[in-house]
Order: C-alpha cells, then sequence, then structure tokens
C-alpha cells in the first residue's frame, strides 16, 4: 500500500463503483475485491483495505449487492458477495456519469494554456 | 483483532451471532493476505504485520460493521414478526368468519365488558384523574370553610401560600327585563381567578378596590348564562343588571369551560368583608378559602402552619370564645379532592363493578375458545404436523384473540358513546365537574389497552390448552378423542367458578344498595308529603329591606293563594325539608343551660314557619296548640319543639309553658306546643331535634330562603303556574323558583343512591345473564362431549331422571363451589360499599344466604335445557359414532 499523502483521497462514492465493478465477474469475497482493485488499479488507489467493509455495507443497504456464506477456494468459510441486478444497473449509470465527468475534466486540464 | 472467546462462535448455532461472522469475515481476509505475503518471501511475523497495515484500523472496522449488522438484524426481525402477524391477523380473520355464531357472541360479551368500562372510566377521568382546568392545579390547594374573621386573621398570619381567597354561595334574584328569576352565584375575593390564573374571555377581572363596601356592584358572566340571556353579545359589557334590585355593571364574560365552584354558578360577585358588623364577619362560617402554595413550600408544611395558627384565630373574635377545641378539621387539602368530594369514591366502587362485569365477560369467551380449541384440534394438530411450532401455533391464537378483542373494544367505544351520553343525562345533580366527562383521546386509550389485556387475559388459557391438544392429538390419533378431555372439563369447570364467583360479588353488592334504598324509601318522615307543591319566594333585598314589607308580600301571598280554587291550606316556612342544607342551632335552655358562654346544646333543625305550617304538611300537634295569627312579632315569643326536644330537656313531659333561647341577647321563647319529630335534612337523617318558631316573630325575618307550601285537594304540579302568576301580580321583581310537588322534592333527594342503585344494578344483571350462559354453554358442551358415556349409561339402564341428575349435578356443584368463593369475597368487598348502604349491614343475612342460593338454582335452571337433550341419546347411535 502506498503513503496516503501520494495519491488523492478517493471520492466519496467512488469505492462503491470500483466494488461494483469488481463484483461484475461474479460473487467475490472481500479480500478477492480488494486483490482485484489492487491488481486492477497497479495499487494506485491506495485504499486501506478496512475501509472495503463499510463500504458493502452500504451497498448492501442499498439492495446492489447480496451476501452469502460460502467456502473459499482454500476450504474456508468465507462471505460472498453477489451482485444484483439492480446493482448492474447502478453500476452501469454511475460509471456513464462518472466517465463523462472524467472526460470533462481532463479536456479542462489539458486546455492551454497548458500546465505542463 | 479483539480476542473474542472462540465459544461464542457456536452461538451462530442458535440464532444468528453478528459479532462472530463479523469476526470471521474480517480474519478471513487478514489471514488470506498474511497467506499471500508469506508466499512473497515475507517472515510471518513481517506478513502479520504487513497485512493489518494494509488493513487499517482493525477495531474501529469491527465496531462500526458490527453495530451496522446488529441495527439490519433488528429491524429484519421487527418485519420478520410484523409479516407474520399481518398473517396470522388474516388467518384470525378468516377462522372468525368460518365461525360466525361464535364470533358475534364473543364480540358482543366483549363490547359489553369493555364498553362499560371504557364509559365509566370516561367518568373517572373526567372527574377524578384530569387535573382541574386552572393553572398548576397541583398547587391549589382548599384550606376549609371559616367565618370572614378568622379567614382574614389566618390570611394575615399564613406563610405558605402566594395567594389566598375565598368564595362563598350566593344565590339572588337577578331582573331580567321579562321577568326575575334567581339565579345561582358565587361572590369571590377579587383575587381569586388571578389565584386560580383564569381570565375572562371577554371584558376584565374584578381589580382590589372593588373588593371594598359600595364599590362591589360589579359581576362577571358565566359563558352559559351569556348566551342564554344577553344572546352571546359582545355589547354586555359596561351594561347594568339589577340584582336584588341593585343596579350591577358587567365587566367581563368567563370563557365557557370555567365551572367554579361548580357547573350551577352562572355569575361570580366581587366578595366584599364588612369588618364594621361583627355579627357578619365572625358568626358565618360560609367562606370556603382557597389557596395556592407558594413556591417550594409542600402541603404538609402548609398543613402544619394552618394547624399552629387556627386556634390562636379565636382570641380575634369579640362576640365570644369558642373554645380551645373549636373546629379543628379547618386543614388544607388538595384543591381537586374538595371538589371532586365523596364521588370518588363512589366512581371507584363503580369501576370496581364494571371491571367485575369485564371478568366474567372474558371468563365467557375463555370457555367460548376452549370449546372451539376442542373441536380445532384437527386442524391444530394438522399444523403442527406440518412443523408450526407450539409458540408459532401460541402466537396465531393470541393473536386471534386480539383480533376478538380489538373487535369487541371498537363495538364497545361506540357503546361507551351512547352509555355516557346517557350517564350525564340522568346523573344526579351536583355530580362535580359533569359537564367535562366525554368519551375523548385519553378514554379511547384505556380501551385499547384494556381491549390488549383482555386479549391475553382469556386468549393465554385456551391458547395454551388448544396447542397442548394440538400436539398430543398429532401423535395419538387426529380426531378421536383422548384423555384430553378429562383435562379440558376440570379446566372449564374452574373457569365456571369463577364466573360464578364474580357474579356473586356483584350482585350481593347491588342486592344490599337495592335493600338499602327499599329502606331508604319506606323511612317514616313524619310529613305527608302527597298533595303539597312548594315554591321558593326571594324577594329582592333592595325593596324589601324593610321586614314590614316582606311580611306584607308574604300575607298578601298566602290570601291569594288560599282563596284559590283546589288549595287546602297555603303556608311559609324558611326551610323545606330536603329543600336545602339545613343546620343546627345552638339553643339556652331556662333552669338548665342559660349560660351562652358555656357549651349549650345543639338543636337538630330550627324553622320559621307560619300558621298553617303544621295542617299543610299534616304535622299532628300533639300536646298545645299550633301557631296562630296573633304570634305576632307585638306578642309573646312562643316556639314548638318536637318530641325529641321535649324528652330530652323535660323527661317528665312537662314542656309545655317552658322557655328556650337563642344563644345571643334575645327574650325567652315560650315553648306552646309539641309535635313529632320529622326527618328535614334527608331521608337519612339522624337529628330529630327541631324547633319551630313563629314566622312574624323571627329576629331575622328577612331571609333569601323562603318557601311558600301548598296543601291541594288535586294532583300539586299544575300549581306551579298558579303560584308564579300570583307572585307576579304582587310584585314582578320577585322571583320563583324550585317550584316542585314533596313528593317530588322527597325522591330528587334519594336520586344519587338510585342512581348508584341503577348502575351497579344493571351491572349485577349483566354478570348474572353472563353466568347464566357461561353454564349453560359448559354444560351443553359437556353434553355433547359425553354422548358416548350417556348412551353406555342408558344403554345399562339409567332413568331420564338418573341422567339429568348427572349432568344439573355437576352443574349445581360448580355453581356451589363458585357461590362459596364469592360470597367470602364480597364479605370483604361490601365494606367498599360503606355509607352507601342504609338500614342493612354490610354482611346482610338475607343477602348473603339468598344470593348463592339463588345461584345454584340459575345453575340448575341453565343446565336443565343441556341436561333433558342428554335423555333423548339414542344409545345405539351414540356407540355406532365411534
Amino acid at each position: 500500500m502506498q503513503p496516503r499523502q501520494e495519491s488523492g483521497e478517493l471520492l466519496q462514492g467512488t469505492l462503491g463503483i470500483l466494488i461494483l465493478k469488481a463484483l461484475l465477474p461474479g460473487a467475490a469475497h472481500g479480500y478477492a475485491i480488494a486483490r482485484w482493485i489492487e491488481d486492477t488499479t497497479d495499487d494506485v488507489l491506495s485504499i486501506e483495505e478496512g475501509s472495503l467493509y463499510p463500504a458493502l455495507r452500504r451497498l448492501e443497504d442499498r439492495r446492489w449487492v447480496t451476501t452469502e456464506w460460502g467456502v473459499s477456494e482454500n476450504n474456508r468459510r468465507a462471505k460472498f458477495y453477489t451482485l444484483t441486478a439492480a446493482g448492474r444497473k447502478h453500476l452501469r449509470d454511475e460509471a456513464a456519469v462518472w466517465l463523462r465527468y472524467s472526460q470533462a475534466v481532463t479536456r479542462v486540464l489539458r486546455a492551454s494554456p497548458a500546465i505542463a | 483483532m479483539s480476542p473474542t472467546p472462540r465459544w461464542r462462535r457456536y452461538l451462530r448455532f442458535i440464532r444468528p451471532n453478528v459479532a462472530a461472522d463479523v469476526d470471521d469475515e474480517l480474519a478471513f481476509h487478514i489471514a488470506m493476505r498474511v497467506e499471500r505475503n508469506v508466499a512473497l518471501g515475507m517472515t510471518a511475523e513481517d506478513a502479520r504485520r504487513e497485512a493489518e497495515r494494509r488493513f487499517g484500523d482493525v477495531g474501529m472496522v469491527r465496531h462500526q460493521l458490527v453495530r451496522h449488522d446488529e441495527r439490519r438484524q433488528h429491524s429484519e426481525g421487527r418485519r420478520e414478526y410484523l409479516m407474520d402477524f399481518l398473517q396470522d391477523l388474516r388467518f384470525g380473520w378468516r377462522a372468525l368468519r368460518r365461525a360466525p355464531g361464535f364470533a358475534i357472541a364473543a364480540t358482543l360479551t366483549l363490547a359489553l365488558g369493555i364498553g362499560a368500562n371504557a364509559a365509566i372510566f370516561s367518568v373517572v377521568h373526567a372527574i377524578v384523574l384530569r387535573p382541574l382546568p386552572y393553572r398548576e392545579p397541583q398547587r391549589l390547594v382548599s384550606v376549609g370553610t371559616a367565618s370572614a374573621g378568622e379567614f382574614l386573621g389566618l390570611r394575615d398570619r399564613l406563610h405558605s401560600f402566594s395567594q389566598i381567597g375565598v368564595w362563598i354561595p350566593q344565590t339572588h334574584p337577578i331582573d331580567l327585563g321579562d321577568e326575575t328569576v334567581r339565579v345561582e352565584g358565587t361572590g369571590i375575593t377579587t383575587n381569586l381567578l388571578s389565584l386560580l390564573g383564569v381570565a375572562p374571555r371577554l371584558g376584565r377581572d374584578f381589580v382590589a378596590e372593588e373588593g371594598e363596601m359600595g364599590k362591589n356592584t360589579v359581576l362577571l358572566l358565566s359563558d352559559g348564562l351569556w348566551r342564554e340571556r344577553f344572546g352571546a353579545s359582545p355589547d354586555v359589557i359596561g351594561k347594568r343588571i339589577l340584582v336584588e334590585g341593585l343596579p350591577m355593571t358587567i365587566i367581563g364574560v368567563m370563557p365557557g369551560d370555567f365551572h367554579f365552584p361548580s357547573i350551577t354558578t352562572r355569575y361570580w360577585l366581587p366578595n366584599a368583608f364588612n369588618p364594621a358588623n361583627p355579627g357578619m364577619t365572625w358568626a358565618v362560617n360560609d367562606k370556603h378559602m382557597v389557596g395556592r402554595l407558594a413556591p417550594g413550600v409542600t402541603l404538609e408544611r402548609a398543613q402544619r402552619e394552618v394547624r399552629e395558627i387556627w386556634p390562636t384565630l379565636r382570641h380575634l373574635n369579640p362576640l365570644w370564645d369558642p373554645g380551645a377545641e373549636y373546629r379543628r378539621d379547618v386543614a388544607p387539602t388538595p384543591l381537586q379532592d374538595d371538589v371532586v368530594g365523596t364521588t370518588g369514591r363512589l366512581l371507584w366502587m363503580l369501576f370496581g363493578c364494571v371491571l367485575l362485569v369485564l371478568l366474567v365477560g372474558c371468563v365467557n369467551v375463555a370457555n367460548l375458545l376452549l370449546a372451539r380449541a376442542t373441536s380445532r384440534a384437527r386442524e391444530l394438530a394438522v399444523r403442527a404436523a406440518l412443523g408450526g411450532g407450539r409458540g408459532r401455533l401460541l402466537r396465531q391464537l393470541v393473536t386471534e384473540s386480539l383480533l376478538l378483542a380489538v373487535l369487541g373494544a371498537s363495538l364497545g367505544v361506540g357503546f361507551a358513546v351512547a352509555v355516557v351520553r346517557w350517564l350525564v343525562a340522568t346523573m344526579p345533580p351536583g355530580i362535580p365537574r359533569a359537564a367535562e366527562i366525554s368519551v375523548n383521546g385519553t378514554v379511547v386509550a384505556f380501551t385499547a389497552v384494556v381491549a390488549m389485556l383482555t386479549g391475553v387475559l382469556f386468549g393465554i388459557i385456551p391458547a395454551l390448552r388448544a396447542t397442548r391438544l394440538g400436539q398430543s392429538a398429532a401423535t395419538v390419533s387426529i380426531g378421536r378423542r383422548t384423555s384430553h378431555d378429562a383435562h379440558h372439563h376440570r379446566v372449564s369447570g374452574v373457569l365456571v367458578t369463577a364466573e360464578v364467583a364474580l357474579a356473586v360479588v356483584l350482585v350481593v353488592a347491588a342486592m344490599l344498595l337495592v335493600r338499602s334504598f327499599a329502606a331508604l324509601r319506606s323511612v317514616d318522615i313524619g310529613i305527608d308529603t302527597s298533595h303539597i307543591i312548594a315554591a321558593r319566594i326571594t324577594p329582592p333585598w333592595e325593596r324589601y329591606q324593610d321586614t314590614s314589607r316582606v311580611t306584607q308580600l308574604f300575607g298578601a301571598l298566602r290570601e291569594r293563594l288560599s282563596a284559590l280554587p283546589g288549595v287546602g291550606t297555603v303556608a311559609i316556612t324558611d326551610k323545606l325539608p330536603f329543600g336545602q342544607v339545613v343546620w343546627g342551632v345552638a339553643m339556652r335552655v331556662q333552669g338548665q343551660y342559660e349560660d351562652a358562654k358555656h357549651n349549650l346544646p345543639s338543636i337538630g333543625h330550627q324553622l320559621q314557619v307560619t300558621p298553617g305550617y303544621f295542617r299543610t304538611m299534616r304535622i299532628p300537634i300533639l300536646r298545645g296548640r299550633g301557631f296562630t295569627e296573633t304570634d305576632r312579632g307585638d306578642q309573646l315569643p312562643v316556639a314548638i319543639v318536637s318530641e325529641s326536644v321535649a324528652r330530652l330537656f323535660w323527661p317528665n313531659g312537662d314542656a309545655l309553658g317552658k322557655r328556650i333561647g337563642y344563644p345571643w341577647d334575645s327574650p325567652w321563647l315560650t315553648i306552646v306546643g309539641i309535635v313529632p319529630d320529622t326527618k328535614q335534612d334527608s331521608l337519612r337523617d339522624t337529628s330529630r331535634t327541631s324547633v319551630y318558631t313563629p314566622w312574624e316573630q323571627s329576629t331575622l325575618r328577612y331571609s333569601s330562603e323562603n318557601w311558600v307550601v301548598v296543601r291541594t285537594r288535586s294532583d300539586p304540579a299544575p300549581f306551579a303556574t298558579a303560584i308564579r302568576r300570583v307572585v307576579r301580580e304582587l310584585d314582578r321583581t320577585v322571583a320563583v323558583s324550585d317550584a316542585r310537588t314533596m313528593d317530588v322534592v322527597v325522591s330528587e333527594s334519594v336520586q344519587k343512591a338510585r342512581f348508584t342503585m341503577l348502575l351497579v344494578g344493571a351491572f349485577a344483571v349483566a354478570a348474572l345473564l353472563l353466568g347464566a350462559i357461561g353454564i349453560y354453554g359448559v354444560m351443553t358442551y359437556l353434553v355433547s362431549q359425553r354422548t358416548q358415556e350417556m348412551g353406555i349409561r342408558i344403554a345399562l339402564g339409567a332413568t331420564a331422571g338418573g341422567v339429568i341428575g348427572l349432568v344439573v349435578g355437576r352443574a349445581a356443584r360448580l355453581a356451589a363451589l363458585g357461590a362459596i368463593v364469592g360470597v367470602v369475597a364480597a364479605f370483604f368487598a361490601t365494606r367498599w360499599l360503606g355509607t352507601l348502604l342504609y338500614g342493612v349491614s354490610a354482611t346482610d343475612p338475607v343477602t348473603f344466604v339468598a344470593v348463592p342460593l339463588g345461584f345454584i338454582a340459575i345453575a340448575v335452571v341453565a343446565s336443565y335445557v343441556p341436561a333433558h337433550r342428554a335423555t333423548r341419546i339414542d344409545p345405539v347411535r351414540a356407540l355406532k359414532a365411534e
């Protein structure tokens, strides 16, 4: 994990989208989600793994994910999270908004006079 | 991670263990990370440190998750419970609809019981429980009654009160333009309204200087009088009306809910003390003192202070020394207690009775449910077999009971509204705060609580029984009768016994009241009340200050009324029997009690009457003579005494010619006649001593209390109009009021007793009916359940009489047991009737024998029908049926 100050704080709600995205291929436990985010982002987002779980609870409250106890790949009891249809739709909507937003910001930052 | 003992994890097998699950989830995460770190080549210790660093604050996350999950678990539990409840409710509703007869019987029984409770609670709440409608009513106290001198002395010495004032009943003739009416009012000290924390809705309150003699010519109207007589016009302020013939200015109108001291008060006058008149200041104890406790002062402290100061006040009395023991009864009590008075006790008694009715109703419904549970055993067994746990089935059945209770209560509230309307209309006058009685939110809330409690009360035993049946039946043979029958009969037997016991208590109470009322009505009052009409005549003080005018007015009135066709005799008296509160008077007796400074004997009643009074009342003159027209002011002062007075002071029978006198300096009165004792105060009156003096010789001739009594030859009631007409012709400023026949006066005096008797009687009849229905129901059920046994008995040669005896005997035994329990309970309960009883003891043997025997008889009658049915059982069919 990178020291915090090197990368910005995650925008609120962003972690939720990352989790939903991580669950898109199928059910996964918390550790697997953390690993997926770590691998996919090359660890630049520097998420405190502990913050993943409250975020998962919030997603569950909104019925975007469901939970179920199951057995992990190495035969341990683990809690698995699954994307619901509503979660899938939310991910799609949020992703669209996010992409539009980040494109806009990028465009502004790239506009002349250039910063660097 | 926090060290949670491992054993706690096993708790999740019993119920979801939130904390253990959270621990598992987090532990799994850390463990996976540690494994990976080790795989990446770290030492075990580094791997763990790195994993925990990556994770962040484990304790905090854990705490957060546990809290979140617990909250969610609760809300899910609630939702699940609610869903189950709704399902039970739907199911219960369907079950009730399948058994409409049962549902209607149970609902009506409960509606009756709960409705009666709600109605009586409305009354208890309005009168006893609800605080008085004044500012900080709990700080208001009643201090008792006193003379003006005593009140002023007390006021100047007390420190416990921030304010203290008085009210005095004052009733005056008021000229309302088209007629002069005697209207009840109240004199109050000018600080009283601010003391209570009430302001006029219109106009202004009294100011201090209006409490001075000569300046007290203002008045405040009640909302009711303002609406009835002044058309609710705001222009009344500043208007002048004649009170006692004196012009008084209306300065304000009080709010509609202000009824102080009682609902009968129609206006308020400022009270002015007149220290210049020592007689008025010290001899009249009619000042009701009301105070507001100073901040931080307790009632006990105020009581202590009044107790200390009161005895010292006697030294202020310039007229006589009342003695050290004089009137120790003056003590601050909560104003609410004073307003409610003895009505509170009566209401709690009624409330107790109505609760008994509800309990009897509950027992009945429980019995119905019990019978139903047996017939539903098959259904419950199936449900148990399909996996319905006993707790779940129990909940279902209790929900059904609650549904019944709620149905009953809803109907009951409607019933209560009607009953309350009837109660308010038929209540005897003088019930305090009667105007405030209504079925309000508090009453509905109370009813809801009662419904819940009754639902559980009558539902739980049958539900427990039924679920037990369900289980045993499921394991034995579905639908077949098993050994549970005996058990069932024992339970319903206990219920019948309880029911009879409860009803016996009520019926005993009702019977005692009925016997008291009968005793009261058969009291000989010493007056022939038939064919007498009485009316109160109130001349306005302004025009009749000169007593010769009063004499003239009443002389002319007697003359004119006597001349009317159909009129026998006419008389005037200053006190009508049962017409008002009568107070005793101390008398001197020549040769026995002459010194006014010493303890004088007290005479129960002292009346001033005109000639013709004894003839009109049909009170015979036993010895001597009655009053004649020559017993005038300028003649020898005379008196007539009742037998008891004569016997008390002259046991040798030589009372005639002896002399008695008032305690103050006045000429002796020579006894010229002796009459029998009469009841003057009420039918319960025990003070037989009466002294009569000629109305025209009275030193206190002018009195606001003067009644004309007329003996008529026909029905006296229509003569009321004649009396009004004659008075109007003589002087239209004289008010005529309270024109009623003597029979009505007497019967109104026992209105409260009659009202109580009727209510308790109605409750008792309800309990009796419910009890009889209960016995009938249980016996019918018993016969239907024991058809086979009866069949065998008949087949073996039992006679019809034997079978009837079996059933009836069982009913009688149950009733007898209940009656015994009830009689013992009644023995203790009837003490609560206390002063409501008259001429009959609270343990009246007649009642205590007749009621239980009556109940056994009722049980025999109620069980006869099912018993008779049992005799017609065809043994062949009964045996084949199995």
